[in-house]
């Protein structure tokens, strides 16, 4: 109670504050970003086009990058977040973030929820209410290079193919001369992303009730998948980043190091730069068994205590609108309207991103399960990181793993 | 026969040490092509001049630099005065509570920042400096702790009779300070100058966590944001990098001067 | 009887200046840290030790849990004893490296005129460079298949092994890495060398004393205060390590080069725990003021103050 006072009396001296310090007459919205660079430019477009539709109205962009969990916990903390900002960790943030559900039904004729597809709406929602709107988004696919391909004499991969096929056309890439491989594994994956294989393995983390690991983490579902990356290493079908240097898949990739590499849209620009002719494959399926892609999604959020509460929510609709989301050129339309009216369903190069998103609506992201998911994490990306350097045993390891974290998993 | 032995020595060493900062300028002025060849290219096949002014010009890095300029310059003017007068204090005097409060003053180098991070945070937002360069100016003029220790040290190598005999002659204690310490430690404040010019030159923190508007960004914010969550920009960086030692390098380059033949006297054969 | 100006009673009672005046002289001087330190230090102290005391998310309900941060991180968490050996490890190699390959470089440096600033420059460079492009070099140098040190080893016929990938040698890479940086420390050790008197040694050399024994009684003595003053640094910032480790092997490869600071880092910014980061900040802090009280007080043993104060003035020393 008397907390609550002190946090109200705060709150309003700090109100006092800022409000002398911009009294002027127009409003000042602040918008914290990871992106920089043209993604960043994309947005200050974005917020230009915003202002322009609001008179009297100032975007303040800021563009936190390598920094942005720093900064806002360090802003949160002191009872200061910016009004709108990019948000994807949302168990740890949504204490502190604005329910938008009640305004997504009031304004439901503008925001067209059902516009949105379905897997992508699920990555802001923790428990049953949704915190943020995604305004962009990836999944996982494998871009090859068809210059190495031609001159290898290997057959392009095609829809539906599986892991076998990859490791066979990365064997034929090696070359020991001038360090050249097939294909590139990660002895440091991010495990949000690396969950997607285990799920194209019909496993998964965590139950989903968020109370098991073991038989789980450590299923041999699990065990098949980081094996076969180690068995890839040890074979040499496939260079191991992250152990050891930081020189990154992409680098390899542009550079003619890898014949193929799985990424995702982040990664398109860069390659397009590089300036040879590449493909986008379907991330590999296990035998028959369906494939997942983890989703990358951008959402944004405002802050529960925002000094500007409609004119927040304003410009969130205004960044997932239509318009918006067209602007963004750096990821994928999180609009079925708009990637349609792009023809981008249908682009050789763009449709393996869709076509994989419409598979992966059926299972969550761990971390939306267990509040202590982050410290449980990292005893499993130990886990993938001992595989890789054994290039095998990866039942010991995870079994390791999960003993480690059953103090964690209450 | 020693010295040419000594001089080798030094110039296998230096090499190590120049190292990296020559790669870092080859990696700048390289084409993409020869970024990641193996073996690695130690002369690049063309010269890019253009890929310093292009990556300067990919963000207002003009803007960044004035602000960097401020906070330095200002930040810089007070740390010296301050510490200096803080060393002097707890070197030249005897009080009660002394020895307690210096150990109190050791103690403050060895908070971590990352639990001063969010009071800071608050206290700078109450005084409404959040957004502004005041956090990262304000407490240099109230003495850092490894500077005083630094200093402090310095000057309890100069002997006390010094002091008795400006002493006798009617000095008060800020006259010694002034007028004998202040030229006496000249080398060592070279040093601090030196050293607080490239903290806050090279300060990332801070600036972080205290400002939020791109116009307010510091050249080490600018220099982050090539660094993105996927991809990183090497040639922007190098070249930003290296653009961004200049000005610290040339200024070492002449202070060196006044901290090796300061006030004490010149080399001494060994 | 302590308030005195250093310096005989006697000839200070001679002056005729008010009591007032040289009982706040030294407290003046002093005023400005003091102050810095009530408006910008104690206060984050303060909340720091109380965070520690909460379990504290960034966001949402804190809840007063006593003492139990503290006991988990000790009996419960193995991560907190495995990042403090290996900070410990890193600490005893590092410290003494750091001093003595900055005092070597300083003694090289200080017998020179020729060219002596191109070389100060030369090795001070590393620590003007920020730390992002720093490590992005040192990972290129490391690199076990494009890495430039293997590139070399292979010129001589040797298959280089992964540095950074294998948990044993990463963090002799770090070390390795962190010592480079060690321009700072030179400096501080060549300053106070170009401070002893030179008198000294001229005395010394006609009195035929030799090289050898001047260096052992004129300059390790008369460099006391300034050997210590980087002995307690060095301490310091060995257990605040984190920049390179944190960019460079990211902790790893196993934890082999988990940090500390990097646990406390993680569980403040991963874990969003910080009344559990706050708890290990006071856990370091302790550490590390127990480290540096102990080296002051050994220093009694080894550090020689030519303008100590005294209680009794002068007398005992030339």
């Amino acid at each position: 109670m008397q907390n609550k006072t002190k946090s109200l009396i705060g709150s309003l001296m700090v109100l006092a504050m800022t409000g002398a310090a911009t009294a002027r007459a127009e409003e000042t919205l602040r918008f914290a970003t990871w992106d920089t660079d043209e993604s960043l430019a994309i947005q200050q477009a974005i917020a230009k086009k915003f202002e322009e539709k609001h008179p009297g109205v100032k975007v303040q962009v800021e563009p936190y990058a390598d920094g942005y969990d720093q900064k806002l916990i360090a802003a949160f903390g002191a009872g200061s977040p910016p009004d709108v900002m990019y948000m994807w960790n949302f168990p740890q943030y949504y204490t502190s973030l604005m329910p938008l559900d009640d305004l997504i039904a009031r304004d439901a004729a503008e925001v067209k929820p059902d516009d949105f597809p379905k897997g992508l709406m699920n990555t802001t929602r923790v428990e049953g209410k949704t915190y943020g709107m995604p305004s962009g988004f990836t999944t996982q696919v494998v871009f090859y290079n068809k210059d190495m391909f031609a001159k290898a004499g290997v057959e392009e991969p095609k829809d539906g193919w599986t892991w076998d096929d990859l490791r066979a056309k990365a064997a034929k890439f090696r070359d020991e001369k001038n360090k050249v491989y097939g294909f590139a594994v990660d002895a440091k994956p991010d495990p949000y992303d690396f969950e997607q294989f285990l799920w194209s393995n019909g496993t998964k983390y965590i139950s989903d009730d968020g109370k098991q690991i073991d038989g789980y983490m450590n299923s041999d579902g699990a065990a098949q998948v980081l094996d076969m990356f180690g068995d890839m290493a040890k074979k040499q079908e496939a260079i191991t980043l992250n152990l050891g240097d930081d020189t990154s898949g992409s680098t390899l990739f542009k550079g003619g190091k890898i014949a193929m590499f799985q990424s995702a849209m982040w990664s398109k620009a860069g390659i397009d730069a590089a300036g040879f002719k590449y493909g986008v494959a379907p991330l590999p399926k296990f035998g028959d068994k369906t494939a997942h892609s983890a989703l990358g999604v951008s959402a944004i959020s405002i802050a529960k205590d925002a000094a500007h509460a409609d004119l927040a929510w304003e410009f969130v609709k205004f960044f997932s609108s239509p318009e918006a989301v067209a602007m963004r050129t750096n990821d994928l339309p999180v609009r079925i309207s708009v990637a349609e009216e792009k023809g981008m369903t249908t682009d050789p190069i763009y449709k393996p991103f869709f076509d994989i998103l419409a598979t992966s609506n059926t299972e969550t992201h761990a971390f939306l399960k267990n509040a202590n998911w982050g410290k449980v994490q990292d005893n499993l990306a130990r886990a993938i990181e001992a595989t890789m350097i054994d290039q095998g045993n990866a039942k010991q390891h995870l079994d390791d793993a999960v003993s480690r974290s059953k103090r964690l998993i209450k | 026969m020693r010295k040419t032995l000594l001089y080798s020595a030094l110039i296998l060493l230096s090499a190590l040490f120049i190292a990296p900062f020559y790669w870092t300028f080859m990696t700048a002025i390289k084409n993409t092509a020869d970024l990641y060849q193996f073996p690695p290219v130690f002369w690049p096949s063309e010269w890019h001049w253009e890929n310093f002014a292009a990556a300067w010009n990919k963000q207002p890095f003009g803007t960044y630099l004035t602000n960097s300029v401020i906070v330095v310059v200002f930040s810089t003017i007070g740390q010296l005065i301050s510490s200096s007068l803080v060393a002097y204090g707890f070197a030249r005097f005897r009080f009660p509570g002394r020895d307690p409060l210096f150990i109190v003053l050791l103690a403050t180098m060895m908070i971590p920042w990352d639990v001063k991070m969010i009071p800071l945070y608050m206290e700078f937002n109450m005084l409404g400096w959040i957004n502004t360069l005041k956090p990262l100016i304000v407490p240099a003029y109230f003495a850092d702790a490894f500077f005083v220790f630094l200093l402090r040290q310095y000057i309890m190598t100069v002997p006390m009779e010094i002091d008795e005999a400006a002493r006798m002659d009617g000095a008060n204690a800020f006259d010694i300070y002034w007028r004998i310490h202040l030229p006496l430690m000249m080398p060592a404040l070279v040093l601090v100058g030196t050293f607080h010019f490239m903290n806050a030159w090279n300060d990332y923190l801070g600036p972080l966590i205290f400002l939020n508007d791109q116009s307010k960004y510091t050249l080490t914010l600018g220099l982050s944001m090539f660094k993105g969550l996927h991809e990183v920009d090497v040639t922007s960086i190098a070249a930003i990098t290296v653009i961004l030692c200049l000005p610290p390098l040339a200024l070492f380059f002449i202070a060196q001067r006044y901290i090796m033949d300061g006030a004490v006297g010149s080399s001494v054969k060994g | 009887m302590d308030m005195t100006y250093a310096g005989a009673e006697a000839k200070v009672a001679r002056r005729k200046r008010s009591a007032i005046a040289r009982y706040a002289a030294p407290y003046l001087f002093i005023s400005p840290w003091i102050l810095g330190f009530l408006f910008f230090t104690l206060g984050p102290l303060v909340f720091s030790l109380t965070m520690s005391f909460y379990d504290w998310p960034v966001v949402g309900e804190r809840t007063f849990v006593g003492l139990d941060n503290y006991r988990s991180m000790l009996f419960d968490d193995p991560q907190f004893w495995e990042s403090l050996w290996i900070t410990v490890k890193f600490a005893a190699i590092y410290v003494p490296f750091n001093i003595i390959m900055s005092f070597l470089l300083a003694l090289m440096l200080h017998n020179i005129t020729f060219a002596s600033g191109f070389f100060r420059t030369a090795f001070y460079l590393p620590s003007v460079i920020s730390g992002v492009a720093l490590v992005t070099i040192w990972s290129w140098i490391y690199s076990k298949e494009y890495g430039l040190l293997n590139f070399m080893l292979s010129l001589v016929g040797i298959d280089g092994p992964n540095w950074l990938g294998d948990p044993n040698l990463a963090i002799v890479a770090i070390i390795i890495a962190s010592l480079w940086g060690l321009g700072g420390t030179m400096l501080i050790l060549l300053t106070g060398l170009k401070a002893i008197p030179k008198e000294l040694y001229e005395a010394a050399t006609v009195s035929g004393v030799p090289g050898w024994a001047q260096m052992l009684f004129i300059t390790l003595p008369m460099l006391g205060p300034m050997l210590l003053f980087t002995f307690i640094t060095s301490i310091i910032s060995a257990f605040q390590q984190l920049t390179i480790a944190l960019l460079l092997t990211k902790g790893g490869p196993l934890g082999s080069t988990y940090f500390f600071a990097m646990y406390i880092y993680d569980n403040a910014f991963k874990y969003f725990d910080m009344g559990y980061a706050a708890a290990g900040s006071w856990v370091m802090f302790i550490i590390v003021l127990a480290l540096s009280l102990g080296v002051m007080r050994w220093s009694a043993a080894w550090v020689y103050y030519e303008g100590e104060v005294r209680q009794n003035d002068g007398e005992g020393h030339a």
